[in-house]
């Protein structure tokens, strides 16, 4: 923690205005008051206090802000834009508590009590498959559709019968690794968790189960949570311990999240171990090849990966290990699908317009996959998609390879 | 007057949430690119539509508002800027590209697009729109019109003007005026050329007409290394007297190389170096821009390059120019504050003026990064300071006015493609008499005699307190003040004012 509690990433901004069109916001409203150069200014007033936390048009446009990081790599400058609005929704969080929705999402996705429930209950009406059926441009179908978003393709549920890979004599004693299993992402995607634990099986890494892990905090700390936000973060430092295995993680948000846990706990030991999936995968040479999969995918890099991680090649070289598979390449697909965590229950008009330009060139390029490696955008894309009448599915790369590899009978 | 029931019929126009009254949002309005200067506009509208932005002006005239047009805000020299008397109007939802004829090479877009997308809608069809300013990935085609924007490649291919057949304009009265003709044959005097680098002082383009060029088939890049400034400013004037014109020729100094490099937009420019050359030459035959290559290299070696570098794809070559474009923005790594300047000198004086530049940095204890179209002689010095340092402003203020006047004292001009704006206001009497800036005043008049598009920008037609370290309080003329006073008339000078 700094003096300026993060305010100070903000100075190098000059307001060239280069992160303009890197903006998902500012090219839905064409206002500078959306666009990462105006949010600036507004937080600048804000530390400076002549704006006040409770300024309604303050609220407004940094509440509208996505936090996709999208103008952190395109600025020449390298101002830490998402570190100061993480300062900026810790003082507006002082002045007013998050909305009473957010909170209420906060408490039934991440409370480790009550998510259970709520997670067994929604795996309950997913498969009743009403939920697909109601999918829907409105507040409430556009959440059916997330939630149906969140349902294993057919054969990956084939898989979950054998969680494991069989044992490989093929490859060297396996790597150990540990992995994160977070709140959204186990609750609903469990699926992908057993995807990620087979394929770095054939990969030679062995996945350990760390039992006393909690929530990344990642979602309190963007409404301004810090002080939830560093409890967890404490708390998984304390679980993953002081080793030196791999910490894996499949989801861009918690990755993100993990690897920055220096901005509110001591944690340089564990933030140097934290890796996304297909880090781990694409090292070395690459994955293991697996069998042909002949489906044409859409890879839509989740900001969390690309601008947060900066991680823009490992999935792609994840992809290019599936014979056959074609990936298509979508034009401005590095921009934000509008899901942005609460964001899109939060904001659903900015969200879907965030969004709109996406499914439009999704239209045209009419993928049968679209694989993304984050919860958040997954479920927005698949609500998308089924509200917009598109049959493409979504998963996770790392499903794809999985799929692969049980057509190769590395599983068997 | 901005009264509520302007608001309200403003909003009644542009629906409300295009029009935006509250403080939070009026203040991210207050700058533009160069962030010294600073208004907050009373009202900002983003209108929709033509016709929205056209009822806008209509009744603004009607109700004798004074507005300013804004594009993306990356202005250099403050010149859209609107204070609180008056009405911000925000173009950049004015952002289709309305036709592309890629058989007559003419495109028609509205004033809200940006430079970079009309460029690769135009791909497509094997052509490009050339002006390029390095702000080009964010600028819209109606600020680079109001601008008469230039950009590396202007060297070879023209600035803005060159490139622009026909307008639509909204006039401040708002009637509609058509100028130019998109064959490109103008229709008596050249209205658009007078149009384009008004700087928003004649009314707002709605439609404009652009030239479209093909892309050249050959294309080559060269990264020289100097281990001087005027060995690098002496190599420009040679390849430039060989008779060769690249299509870019474009100078960093170390300060400006070692920021960039520390950047995303690293480009591998060698650190140790005092100044790069950017040298680009491209043609149709491939034949030809390997002799000019052959021939540009022998020159730089031949004045001394300590290194010559070139770009051995499209990739590399795509790498070198983002370093370029995006050193302006990188120089938020040397310092929190920063002003740019845009000066023009006759080509054979860079290697003089770059020293003399260096002496005047020392003599104020300012940091001065160079980057710059050193083809045209138009220099763009960086200074880079921090405000909270007690007294560092007026040293800053100092070392700019310095510059500009040793610019102007061997034949240079005040601005070679950022415009007066406000901030080089005080800077025209070095260049302009009093009958001059009296002339260009009555031009304006002839479009909106009542001065109410971008008020106060350009011609200075009063002298404030900020003037004072330049020469210029000597050009008496009489004060306008008692007419048009404004709420700060107290700030005037009675004898440096302007009129007709």
């Amino acid at each position: 923690m700094t003096e300026r509690g993060g305010f100070e990433a903000l100075d190098p901004c000059v307001h060239c205005g280069f992160c303009l069109q890197a903006c998902p916001t500012f090219l839905a409203t064409g206002d500078e008051a959306d666009s990462p150069r105006g949010r600036i200014d507004l937080m600048r007033a804000l530390e400076a206090g002549e704006l006040a936390p409770d300024d309604p048009a303050l609220r407004l446009h940094l509440d509208r802000c996505l936090g996709c990081r999208g103008c952190e790599p395109v600025c020449p400058s390298g101002v830490g834009f998402g570190r100061g609005m993480e300062a900026a929704r810790a003082l507006l969080a002082t002045r007013r508590r998050p909305s009473a929705l957010a909170r209420a999402a906060l408490w039934a996705l991440t409370s480790p009590g009550t998510s259970r429930t709520v997670y067994a209950l929604a795996r309950m009406l997913r498969a009743t498959g009403i939920p697909r059926r109601l999918a829907g441009w409105g507040r409430l179908r556009f959440a059916m559709g997330m939630l149906a978003a969140t349902k294993p393709t057919r054969n990956a549920k084939r898989g979950t019968r054998n969680r494991r890979a069989g044992p490989s004599s093929a490859f060297r004693v396996p790597t150990s690794a540990l992995l994160f299993r977070g709140c959204v992402m186990d609750g609903l995607f469990a699926h992908v968790h057993d995807a990620t634990i087979r394929t770095l099986q054939v990969n030679g890494y062995s996945l350990r189960e760390v039992p006393e892990q909690v929530c990344c905090g990642a979602l309190h700390a963007h409404a301004g949570l810090r002080a939830e936000a560093r409890l967890l973060a404490r708390a998984n430092v304390a679980a993953f311990g002081e080793g030196d295995e791999p910490i894996v993680v499949n989801s861009a948000g918690c990755g993100a999240m993990l690897k920055e846990y220096g901005h509110l706990v001591d944690a340089a030991g564990f933030t140097a171990r934290v890796r996304d999936v297909t880090e781990l995968l694409a090292a070395g040479g690459g994955p293991r090849p697996g069998a042909p999969v002949d489906v044409q995918v859409a890879y839509d890099p989740p900001c969390h990966l690309l601008h947060a991680q900066r991680i823009a090649d490992e999935p792609l070289r994840v992809l290019a290990a599936i014979p056959v598979l074609r990936v298509m390449s979508l034009p401005d697909a590095a921009q934000c699908c509008g899901s942005a965590g609460l964001f899109t229950l939060l904001e659903p008009a900015m969200s879907r317009a965030v969004l709109a330009p996406k499914l439009a060139s999704l239209r045209t390029a009419a993928p049968q996959v679209v694989a993304t490696g984050n919860p958040g955008c997954l479920m927005q894309l698949g609500a998308g998609l089924a509200a917009g009448g598109l049959s493409a599915a979504v998963c996770h790369p790392v499903e794809l390879l999985d799929e692969s590899y049980r057509a190769a009978g590395y599983y068997a | 007057m901005i009264t509520p029931g302007l608001v309200e019929a403003l909003t009644g126009i542009a629906g409300a949430r295009h029009v935006r009254t509250a403080p939070a949002e009026r203040l991210t309005y207050a700058r533009d690119g160069l962030p010294t200067h600073r208004r907050v506009p009373a009202v900002v509208v983003l209108p929709g539509s033509r016709d929205e932005l056209v009822a806008v002006v209509r009744l603004l005239a009607a109700h004798h508002v004074p507005f300013v047009p804004r594009g993306a805000g990356t202005g250099l020299s403050g010149g859209a800027l609107a204070d609180g008397a008056a009405v911000l109007l925000v173009l950049t939802r004015l952002n289709r590209i309305l036709s592309l004829d890629p058989g007559n090479r003419v495109a028609v877009v509205e004033p809200g697009v940006v430079n970079v997308r009309l460029s690769a809608a135009a791909a497509a069809h094997g052509l490009h729109y050339a002006p390029d300013p390095s702000s080009q990935t964010a600028c819209t085609i109606g600020g680079n019109v109001a601008e008469n924007a230039g950009g590396p490649h202007c060297l070879k291919y023209g600035v803005t003007a060159q490139h622009v057949l026909a307008l639509e304009v909204v006039l401040a009265d708002g009637r509609i005026v058509e100028l130019g003709s998109p064959g490109g044959e103008p229709w008596g005097p050249d209205v658009v050329g007078l149009f384009v680098g008004s700087e928003g002082n004649f009314g707002i383009a709605t439609r404009i007409a652009v030239r479209l060029l093909p892309l050249p088939r050959a294309v080559r890049t060269l990264l020289a290394a100097f281990a001087s400034l005027r060995a690098a400013g002496e190599a420009v004037s040679a390849v430039i007297a060989s008779g060769i014109v690249p299509a870019a020729l474009e100078m960093m100094d170390q300060s400006c190389i070692r920021a960039v490099e520390d950047s995303v937009y690293a480009a591998g420019y060698p650190r140790d170096a005092a100044a790069v050359l950017l040298v680009e030459l491209d043609g149709h035959s491939d034949e030809a821009v390997a002799a000019d290559t052959e021939t540009v290299q022998e020159l730089l070696s031949s004045h001394d390059a300590a290194s010559i570098r070139v770009a051995a794809d499209a990739g590399e070559r795509e790498r070198l120019w983002q370093g370029r474009k995006k050193a302006f923005g990188a120089m938020g790594r040397l310092s929190r504050d920063l002003v740019v300047q845009d000066a023009v000198v006759p080509r054979s004086a860079l290697p003089d003026v770059l020293e003399t530049i260096g002496r005047i940095a020392a003599t104020y204890q300012v940091t001065v990064s160079n980057v710059f179209h050193a083809g045209d002689g138009n220099l763009h010095p960086n200074i880079s300071f921090d405000a909270r340092v007690p007294g560092l402003r007026t040293r800053v203020d100092a070392a700019s006015t310095a510059i500009m006047e040793a610019c102007v004292a061997v034949g240079g001009t005040i601005t070679g493609e950022h415009g007066v704006g406000l901030d080089k206001l005080r800077y025209m009497p070095l260049i302009f008499d009093a009958e001059s800036l009296a002339a260009m005043r009555a031009v304006r008049r002839v479009w909106d005699p009542e001065e109410r598009v971008n008020p106060g920008k350009v011609v200075p037609v009063h002298a404030c307190r900020e003037w004072t370290g330049v020469r210029s309080v000597e050009w008496g003329v009489r004060s306008v003040a008692s007419r048009d006073a404004p709420a700060d008339s107290a700030l005037r000078t009675p004898h440096s004012a302007l009129d007709t």
